[in-house]
């Protein structure tokens, strides 16, 4: 299933690696590296998926998922973060993500939890 | 500042969980094995740390800063030799950056290495404890170490003790070495004593 997924992370090399993951599974990727640029990306793009950083300069990814959840309820959003805090994930369920991946990225996993979320279904956290 | 025995076992054993768990994430991130030192805990007066991290520091050094907020704040340092960071980036960036530099790509390549590493260690505190730690976004700086430490004492008026984990950590054939340091507030360091003790209790608890 091939899906156009919105990478937001203010770490170029997350947003490479990602990228990466995501194209050679066939998906058509676009990026944003902070919270605003997310929100005006999302508006324009309405993407499938968002793969979404948490800790990012300016805006943080929860006010960020939160913000997208109040434009689209229905948003799909995949959190992606060093962050392997379980009261974090716990957070970030409770705003309403999908799921939750932590950094650095395995290729299987991160194409699976896609895939899943993708298809309709909780991804889980790690 | 001393710590008893026990309070050093219990935070040690914290420590060298939190730090397990950020080897494999460098080693997931390289592809290299990690090896890592027992780590080693001890309490400077802020005062004090140059001297201690003298010992085993070089003068010249590559650190990314995240500081950390809640019931335990601070800030968290990952410390690299100037030319371990070259290397580490060299390792992680397909093209090969010049041998005795770091260019931009390279730096933020180092400053997301970082930001994993220093979050696995104190999202690992986190878990453990069972307290929740804000991140700030990670720095990179490049400096020595006298200017490392002058920011981190004008930076943080508070920071009155460090609680230097100093663990050294060395990537199987390559020259990466690298150091952490969490330096803490007194409450905060009181906290941490606290939490460390209570699990401790709680593992003693549940076997």
């Amino acid at each position: 299933m091939m899906a156009k997924i919105l990478v937001v992370d203010d770490s170029g090399m997350s947003r490479r690696t990602l990228r990466r993951i995501l194209e050679s599974a066939g998906h058509q990727v676009s990026e944003a590296e902070d919270g605003i640029a997310a929100l005006e990306q999302y508006f324009i793009d309405k993407p499938d998926l968002v793969l979404l950083d948490l800790t990012m300069a300016g805006m943080y990814g929860i006010d960020v998922l939160n913000r997208l959840r109040e434009m689209d309820s229905q948003a799909r959003v995949i959190i992606a973060s060093a962050d392997i805090q379980s009261s974090t994930k716990a957070l970030v369920e409770e705003g309403g993500a999908s799921a939750y991946i932590n950094k650095p990225f395995s290729i299987e996993h991160v194409l699976d939890v896609v895939n899943r979320v993708l298809q309709g279904g909780a991804g889980g956290a790690d | 500042m001393e710590l008893t025995e026990q309070q050093k076992d219990a935070l040690t054993e914290v420590i060298n969980i939190a730090f397990a768990r950020t080897a494999a994430s460098l080693s997931e991130l390289t592809g290299h094995r990690v090896l890592l030192d027992v780590p080693n805990v001890s309490i400077y007066p802020i005062g004090e740390l140059g001297a201690a991290l003298a010992e085993f520091l070089p003068a010249e050094v590559a650190t990314v800063h995240q500081v950390f907020s809640g019931p335990v704040m601070g800030d968290a340092l990952l410390l690299l030799n100037y030319d371990g960071a070259v290397t580490l980036a060299d390792l992680l960036t397909e093209e090969k950056v010049s041998s005795d530099s770091l260019n931009a790509s390279s730096r933020e390549v180092l400053t997301e290495v970082g930001n994993i590493l220093l979050n696995a260690c104190l999202g690992m505190f986190g878990n453990l404890l069972q307290v929740h730690v804000s991140f700030s976004v990670p720095r990179l700086h490049l400096e020595t170490l006298d200017a490392l430490l002058r920011s981190l004492v004008i930076g943080s008026e508070g920071l009155r003790y460090a609680l230097v984990v100093y663990t050294a950590f060395r990537m199987r054939d390559s020259s990466v070495n690298g150091y952490l340091v969490i330096a803490l507030n007194v409450a905060s360091l009181d906290r941490l004593i606290q939490e460390a003790e209570q699990y401790e209790e709680r593992q003693w608890n549940t076997n």
